[in-house]
Parts: C-alpha cells; sequence; structure tokens
C-alpha cells in the first residue's frame, strides 16, 4: 500500500510540474505570444468582451501569483478556457470526443503491439539463431525506422486509395447512426483498421527487440538452468520461467514508452482525420489556437500519468518482490 | 579505445550501418551542388518521374529529387546537433546526480523521473508554439522535450562507476569534483556516451520530422519534414502521387535504420550475450563417438561415466573443459568431486543431466545410467530423465528458484512434470519435504524472495529429493554459504542420504570437507581425473603430486584425521575450512 501511495504521490507530483509548466512557457515565451493571440480576437469580439476573455484565460496585470492561482481554480473546476478554433466551444468540451477517439485507437493498437511484439520477441529469444531472430526481427526493426505517420500514408495510399479496402478518413461513415449497434461498431472497426495496423506496425520491432534482449539475459540464468534439470516441459519452461521473469522489466518500459507512443499516434490520426486529440492538435497548431494547444497537452498528459499509474499496479501484480514492499 | 573501434568495424551490422550512414552525410554535404533548386517551381505540378525530373514533381511543381538532396542537409545537421546536445544535457544532469548523489540526486532523479513520463510530442508543441520559427527553436524544443531519458542513463553507470577502487581512490586523494568527472568518470563512459549519441540522433531525427510534418517547423525551409508536411498539404495522396512522399519516408527511415543498426553494435560489443553464441561441435549432441570396449557399464554401479569428453566452443576455437574422464558411483555412496575453479567439475556434474549451455557439447564418451545411456537419450526421454533419476542442486539456489513463483507452485511443476499430480498432492508432498530438510511446511505459500539464503538452499535441496531420484549432483551447494549455516546444512544432507539411500555426486573445490563427507573422491586438474581413492587413503597416502598440493594448501587438515565422514567430523571439516575458504580465488565465480 505505501508503495502504491508513493507511487500515486509521484504522478501527482508530475502532473503538478506540466500544469506549472503550461502556466510558465506561455509567460516566459519571448515577444508576448498572450497579446498576439488576442490579437487574434480582436475585430470579431468587442474590446469590452476582449477584456472578459483575458481575465478568463488569466491573462491579467495582476501578479504573477494571484493569476497562477486562479488558473489553477480554473483548472480544479474542468475549466480550460474557451478555444479559438471552435469558438465560443469551451475547450474541454472540444477535447471532450477526442480523448474517447484517441484513447480507443491508440489503447488498442499499443496493447496488441507490445502482445504480439512481446510474443514474438520471447520466440525470437527462445529459438535464437532461427528466422523469426534473424529475418522478423531486422525486418521490423526496418518498418520501426519508418515515422509512423509516413507509415499510415503508404498504407492509405495502398489500401485506401489504391485498393480501396478501406475507408479513407475519419472515425464512421457519415450514413451511419452513432450509437450502441452492431452497424455502427463494425464501421468504427473497419475505420479503426488502417491507422491501428500502421501503428501496430511502426511499434512491434521495438517491443519484440526489448523482449527478445531481456529473454536472452533471463535464459542464461540459474532459474533457466533449475527449470530444464528439473525435466519441466519446454513450454512451460518458456512461458512460466523465462518469459514470465523477462517480462517484468519489460511491462515497466511499457510505461515508459506510452508517451513516446502516443505522440506518434497523434501524428497517425492526422493522415487519417481521425477525429481524436492528434486531429485536434494540428488544427489547435494551424490556428495558432493557444488554450485548445495546452488543454491538448494536459488531458493528454494526464492520461500517459494515469497509464502509466496503471501499468505500475500491473507491475505490482506480476512481481511477488514489489508487492512484499508496497 | 582504437581496439574497440577496430572490434566494431568487424562487425557487419557497424560496417553496413556506418557505410550508410556516411553515404547520407555525403550526399547532405555536396548533394546540393548536383541538384536543382529545391524550391523553384520547375514544370506541372504531380508529374511522375521522367527523365526530365527523375523523382516527379511536387504539387507545386519543384523538383521532388532536389528537394529530398537538399532535405537531407538540415535534416541531419539539426538531428546531430539535438543528439549531441541532448546526450550533454542528459550526461551533465546524470553524472551530477549520481556522483554527489543525496539531495541532489533525489532533487535530480525526481525532475528527471517526471520529465519521463510526461509525453513528448505535447511538451514540444506547446513550447514551440510559443518560440519564434528557425532551426533554433526546433534544436531548442526537442532537447528540452528528450533530456530526460539519458539523464537516467548516466546517472545509473555514474553511480555504479562511484562504487568501484579508482573512483574513491581519487576522491580519498582529494582530487576535486569536476577532475574527478572530466577525469575518472567520463572517460570510463565512452561507449555510453557513444551509444547514447546515437540513439539520440535517432530521436532527434524523428522528432524533427514530425514536429515538421505538424507544421511546427520552419515550413519555407526544406527539409524531410517539410517535404512530408507539404505532401499533406498538396494532397499527394488524393492525386495518387506516391513518389512525393516515398522518396523522403525511405531516406527517413534508411537514416533511422543505420542508426538503430549502430546503436545495436555498440550494444553488442559491451553486452556479448546478446550476440548469437557460437554453435558447439554439433555431430556428438546427439551421439557420442564411443569405442565398443566403453560399452560396459562396470557391474553393481549406479553410474558409470566412460572417457567422458567435453569441449567449449570459443572464439578461438573448441576448448577440451573435461578430458577423457571414466568413473563409478555406486548406489548409496557419496563420491566427492574436488579441483580448482575451471577445472572442469561444474562442467561435468551439469553433463550427468545433458544440462550442458548451447556452446557446449559431450564430443566422445558416454555417461551410463542405472543401464540408460544418457547421451544417447531423445529430447523427450530425456526430460523425463532428468530430475526422476538424476537431480541436482546448484550453489545458487538462491538465485535459481523462479522468484515469481511461490514454492508450492515451484514443487507442482516439479511432480506434474513426471506424471502429473493434482495441485492438492504436489502441495502435500511439498509441506512433506519442506519440513524434511527442517523447513515450517507452512512456507509452501511462499516466495523465493521471503526466505533466507540458507532457507533457500534448503529448498533446493528438498526439492532434489522431491522424484526420490537415485543419484543427486550437488554443485557448491554450500560455497554461498556462511560456516553455520554450512554445517548445519550438510548435517541434514548426511541425514537424509542415511534415510533415503540416494548416492551423491557432491562437487567442491574444499577438499577437507570432501574428505571428511565423501566415500571416496576424484581429483580434477584441468578436465583430468588425475587421482581417485577412497577418502581415508587420500587424507594419508595421496599419490598424485597435484593432490598433494592441494592438500598441503589446507594447513588445518592435519587436524582433522578422522576416518568416516559422521555429523561430528562434519564440524571439524567444516570449522577447518574457514581460513581457506577466505584465502581461495573466489570460489567458484
Amino acid at each position: 500500500m505505501r508503495y502504491v501511495l508513493r507511487r500515486l504521490g509521484f504522478y501527482l507530483l508530475a502532473a503538478w510540474a506540466s500544469l506549472t509548466m503550461n502556466f510558465v512557457i506561455p509567460r516566459l515565451a519571448p515577444g508576448d505570444p498572450a497579446t498576439a493571440m488576442f490579437a487574434r480576437f480582436e475585430g470579431r469580439i468587442s474590446p469590452e468582451a476582449l477584456v472578459a476573455l483575458k481575465t478568463a484565460f488569466g491573462f491579467t496585470d495582476a501578479p504573477w501569483h494571484v493569476q497562477y492561482f486562479t488558473y489553477l481554480k480554473h483548472l480544479l473546476t474542468g475549466d480550460l478556457g474557451l478555444s479559438y478554433a471552435y469558438y465560443p466551444s469551451p475547450v474541454s468540451e472540444v477535447i471532450g470526443t477526442g480523448l474517447l477517439w484517441t484513447l480507443g485507437l491508440a489503447g488498442c493498437a499499443v496493447i496488441i503491439s507490445f502482445a504480439v511484439g512481446t510474443m514474438l520477441g520471447v520466440l525470437a529469444a527462445w529459438n535464437r539463431g532461427g528466422w523469426l531472430d534473424s529475418a522478423l526481427a531486422p525486418a521490423l526493426a526496418f518498418l520501426g525506422a519508418f515515422p509512423y505517420f509516413w507509415l499510415a500514408m503508404l498504407a492509405l495510399y495502398l489500401f485506401g486509395f489504391g485498393l480501396g479496402w478501406f475507408p479513407l478518413r475519419h472515425a464512421y461513415s457519415h450514413d451511419v447512426e452513432p450509437g450502441a449497434t452492431l452497424t455502427f461498431l463494425a464501421d468504427v472497426g473497419r475505420h479503426a483498421v488502417l491507422p491501428a495496423t500502421s501503428i501496430v506496425v511502426a511499434t512491434l520491432g521495438g517491443w519484440m527487440l526489448s523482449m527478445r534482449n531481456t529473454m536472452v539475459a533471463v535464459l542464461g540464468t540459474d532459474t533457466l538452468r533449475l527449470a530444464h534439470a528439473k525435466g519441466l516441459p519446454p513450454r512451460q519452461v518458456m512461458l512460466r520461467y523465462a518469459a514470465r521473469n523477462a517480462l517484468l522489466p519489460n511491462v515497466t518500459g511499457f510505461g515508459m514508452a506510452l508517451g513516446f507512443v502516443l505522440s506518434g499516434s497523434l501524428l497517425t490520426e492526422i493522415v487519417f482525420s481521425y477525429p481524436g486529440t492528434g486531429y485536434l492538435l494540428i488544427l489547435a497548431v494551424r490556428n495558432q489556437d493557444y488554450p485548445l494547444m495546452q488543454g491538448l497537452f494536459l488531458v493528454i498528459t494526464l492520461a500517459v500519468l494515469a497509464a502509466n499509474f496503471a501499468v505500475d499496479l500491473l507491475c505490482l501484480w506480476l512481481d511477488p518482490r514489489t508487492r512484499a514492499h508496497a | 579505445m582504437r581496439d574497440t573501434l577496430r572490434r566494431l568495424l568487424r562487425q557487419r551490422k557497424a560496417a553496413v550501418g556506418g557505410t550508410l550512414l556516411l553515404g547520407f552525410l555525403l550526399v547532405a554535404l555536396v548533394g546540393p551542388w548536383f541538384v536543382m533548386d529545391p524550391t523553384e517551381l520547375m514544370g506541372q505540378p504531380h508529374q511522375p518521374p521522367s527523365s526530365a525530373h527523375w523523382f516527379g514533381t511536387t504539387g507545386q511543381g519543384q523538383d521532388v529529387l532536389a528537394q529530398t538532396v537538399v532535405g537531407a542537409r538540415e535534416t541531419l545537421a539539426i538531428g546531430f546537433a539535438v543528439g549531441a546536445l541532448v546526450t550533454l544535457v542528459g550526461a551533465l544532469v546524470g553524472i551530477t546526480a549520481g556522483y554527489l548523489g543525496r539531495r541532489v540526486d533525489d532533487a535530480l532523479t525526481l525532475t528527471t523521473n517526471i520529465f519521463l513520463v510526461i509525453p513528448g510530442l505535447p511538451l514540444a508543441i506547446v513550447l514551440g508554439a510559443y518560440l519564434p520559427s528557425g532551426p533554433f527553436r526546433m534544436v531548442v524544443v526537442l532537447t528540452f522535450a528528450g533530456w530526460a531519458w539519458n539523464a537516467r542513463v548516466f546517472r545509473a553507470e555514474a553511480l555504479s562507476l562511484r562504487g568501484r577502487d579508482f573512483v574513491a581512490a581519487a576522491v580519498v586523494a582529494g582530487e576535486s569534483h569536476l577532475r574527478i568527472i572530466t577525469r575518472e568518470l567520463l572517460p570510463n563512459m565512452a561507449s555510453l556516451v557513444a551509444s547514447s549519441f546515437i540513439g539520440n540522433t535517432l530521436y532527434a531525427v524523428g522528432a524533427q520530422v514530425g514536429l515538421e510534418f505538424l507544421g511546427l517547423g520552419d515550413v519555407g525551409s526544406v527539409t524531410w519534414g517539410t517535404n512530408l508536411y507539404w505532401a499533406g498539404n498538396d494532397a499527394a495522396l488524393l492525386t495518387r502521387s506516391w513518389w512525393i512522399f516515398v522518396p523522403t519516408g525511405i531516406c527517413i527511415a534508411l537514416v533511422g535504420f543505420s542508426l538503430t543498426l549502430l546503436s545495436s553494435a555498440i550494444d553488442e560489443l559491451t553486452n556479448p550475450s546478446l550476440r548469437a553464441p557460437p554453435k558447439a561441435p554439433s555431430a556428438a549432441v546427439v551421439h557420442a563417438v564411443a569405442s565398443p570396449e566403453q560399452e560396459a557399464a562396470t557391474p553393481g554401479a549406479l553410474l558409470s561415466v566412460r572417457e567422458l569428453s567435453i569441449e567449449y566452443m570459443t572464439q578461438a576455437g573448441p576448448s577440451r573443459v573435461v578430458d577423457q574422464v571414466s568413473l563409478d558411483i555406486a548406489p548409496g555412496e557419496v563420491f566427492g568431486l574436488a579441483g580448482e575453479s575451471g577445472s572442469g567439475k561444474s562442467t561435468l556434474g551439469s553433463a550427468l543431466l545433458r544440462l550442458l549451455p548451447s556452446s557446449a557439447a559431450i564430443t566422445h564418451g558416454r555417461i551410463l545410467f542405472d543401464g540408460t545411456d544418457v547421451t544417447a537419450l531423445s529430447p523427450e526421454a530425456l526430460r523425463a530423465f532428468r530430475w526422476s533419476r538424476v537431480s541436482m542442486v546448484f550453489q545458487s539456489a538462491m538465485s535459481a528458484l523462479n522468484p515469481v513463483l511461490t514454492l508450492g507452485e515451484q514443487f507442482h511443476d516439479t511432480l506434474a512434470a513426471h506424471g502429473g499430480n493434482s495441485r492438492a498432492s504436489s502441495y502435500a508432498r511439498a509441506r512433506e519435504l519442506l519440513s524434511m530438510v527442517g523447513l515450517k511446511p507452512e512456507l509452501v505459500d511462499a516466495w523465493p524472495h521471503q526466505l533466507s539464503g540458507g532457507m533457500r538452499q534448503r529448498v533446493g535441496i528438498a526439492l532434489a529429493l522431491a522424484l526420490e531420484p537415485r543419484l543427486v549432483v550437488m554443485d557448491e551447494p554450500t560455497t554461498a554459504l556462511d560456516v553455520v549455516v554450512q554445517k548445519e546444512l550438510l548435517q541434514r544432507v548426511v541425514e537424509l542420504k542415511e534415510r533415503l539411500g540416494f548416492a551423491v555426486l557432491f562437487i567442491t573445490h574444499d577438499l577437507p570437507l570432501l574428505l571428511a563427507l565423501a566415500d571416496r573422491v576424484g581429483i580434477l586438474q584441468a578436465g583430468k581425473l588425475v587421482e581417485v581413492d577412497t577418502a581415508q587413503r587420500l587424507r594419508t597416502d595421496a599419490r598424485h603430486p597435484y593432490t598433494r598440493l592441494l592438500l598441503s594448501s589446507f594447513p588445518h587438515l592435519g587436524a582433522a584425521d578422522a576416518p568416516t565422514p559422521s555429523p561430528d567430523v562434519l564440524e571439524q571439516a567444516t570449522s577447518a575450512l574457514k581460513p581457506p575458504l577466505a584465502a581461495s580465488p573466489g570460489g567458484r565465480r
């Protein structure tokens, strides 16, 4: 329990740090981008409304610490300000549905990729020098060297535009009514195939290689010698003795790579005009919609922190040694 | 250092990766002088590759080849700059934290960990959006978002070097922190610096391309990322103009792949176990060559080893570790095998269960166990043979138990693999075995990390007896334990042996211990069995000079002049072995 609380404390601290960076960066930046941003509103709304808006965003003439606490107060009530691109929609509303699509797409892709990549790594290490190890691993490493979004472009080009097997954009067809119907879910699935596959293909090699390398290290340990000496069936030795032990450092690595993989999948969304947070991010960048950008940064960061906490809990469940200290 | 470099070049991965990367550097350096102006509108937009434009034209009519070649320059320049800067910042933070320790370490490590969990791209976007555009922005943003991983790696390295003698000596000598860091620590991190630099450049190229694709780069300049940004903007997909985005993507991947190859080559250099092991001489693995006269086992013997030779495949060629060894062990006998580290005694012990590493193989001779030719067993027959007929106690039972399974599960796996007991009956048997070695039966639900070293070694013995084998190989089972625990454990082994009647092959470098414990003792020197005799005769009348040398290196031996092994003799032997144990060169590793 102490371990869980300590981890939780760490993530809260990390969350606070990212909130604070979010506050400090616009105010430290040269050229007063805040004014530049509000300049874009001019002509669209009255000067009084502009002052009110500035106050709402927390950009006032008040001293920094007052601004900071106003900012924190707004965040705590879920108020991320107003989007410029979708003015006058609040940022939280704009992000809301986008986050769901991102979590669905990236979440599924990452879990599939980790599971398959880990299993391939186990097999490659077990049959060292076999074709999995000497042919598939380098091939996947080569694929992993392509930017995710480039693979997405290629997949879209070949299977979307070229062969016409899959839809070209968006998360579901316009003529399908969203709801818990089988038609809708099938449609969502069809739309997710290409983006998810390109994320899986781009990341598979990384998981495979790291699992393979930890497996190789575990295979040389006395735990494995004893398992072989006991005459256990090979499959049991491979899974319950070798893979089970090699999995622990890999799951920790999984948590650490989550942010990186998510970043890549955000770019993939853009290629497919997938209505997730990545797509919103590019909208925000192109329209210089700073509130939306910052809101996205916060929401994505918090999601990654939560996922990391979940991974910690998973490690706890997997490793009796950590559990003992918990 | 030069030697390292030479070994690196000899590796295929490093050679391929280095050549690729050098090629791209050359293109980036001189290529732009040989191609057209990448920004000028040369012709019709969206033209496929032709003799005028080898890679076709972009959506605005620019030459794709020129854009690809010129794009290499800024992309690689920023990539290497960020790679170097991230390495520098990471090393600085990491080494400071690892070297200074305490509060500084706490604070820096916390900061590092926080930056590690904050996703890089959104952070880079927020930061990038507020900074003025240009290559400088890209460098700052990417360094800020990417330094943390490095700091973590360098901290771990600094922490491990900090504890080494030469650093401690420099600290005692009163050298300044800065001098110690630059003169003692950094030179010892050369390979880490190199692999970090490569890894960071890889990160920098990828992240840079991603940010530029988003439009956060300088969209007016020509880089690989902006090429892809314009490809997206000018509807390259919609117009089926694959040639606009394919060349740039392949270039990015090739640069990335070359960097991956280089870094994995460096990893393999520092950690040779990742490399594919040298293959053992294969002819002998399945069935050893044997002459007819060695077929016969000694009548009445439980185990007969006949002219057994084992070779390791090393880089320098085959190396014979066990050389024409023949020995017999009778039912219920305790046979001691003594010899220095590297004499081949552990290899010989492992061979009885055919537990050799993949780089070693039996090249000659036979192992006959109770009518079974162990050297000729099929994989499935071997699996069934192991543990049910011959089991083994490792020196490292503390690390040999599976840390993620409870003891009960490990007993159950063992029992189930040899005849399929129900879990309940396995657990009952496990409790019985645990109390047999003097442990509480409730420990069946404990995890290995909850036990002390001595307790784990008892578990190792209980596990070895689970299937009531007729021979137990004990490979230095007590070396890692302190003297009091050793004594208790050996007494337990002797008692159990009397009760259950199994034979023991006891392997150790402690001759006095063997002389007290074993019925007969074999002396192994450089893979050859130089002398075999009863413990009693060896003590007084060793013939081989090497045996006499071994005996004379234990000064207290004269006192332990008792006949047969019994618990009270053990006491003398184990107390006698204390000084030589400390003096022996590191035990069995």
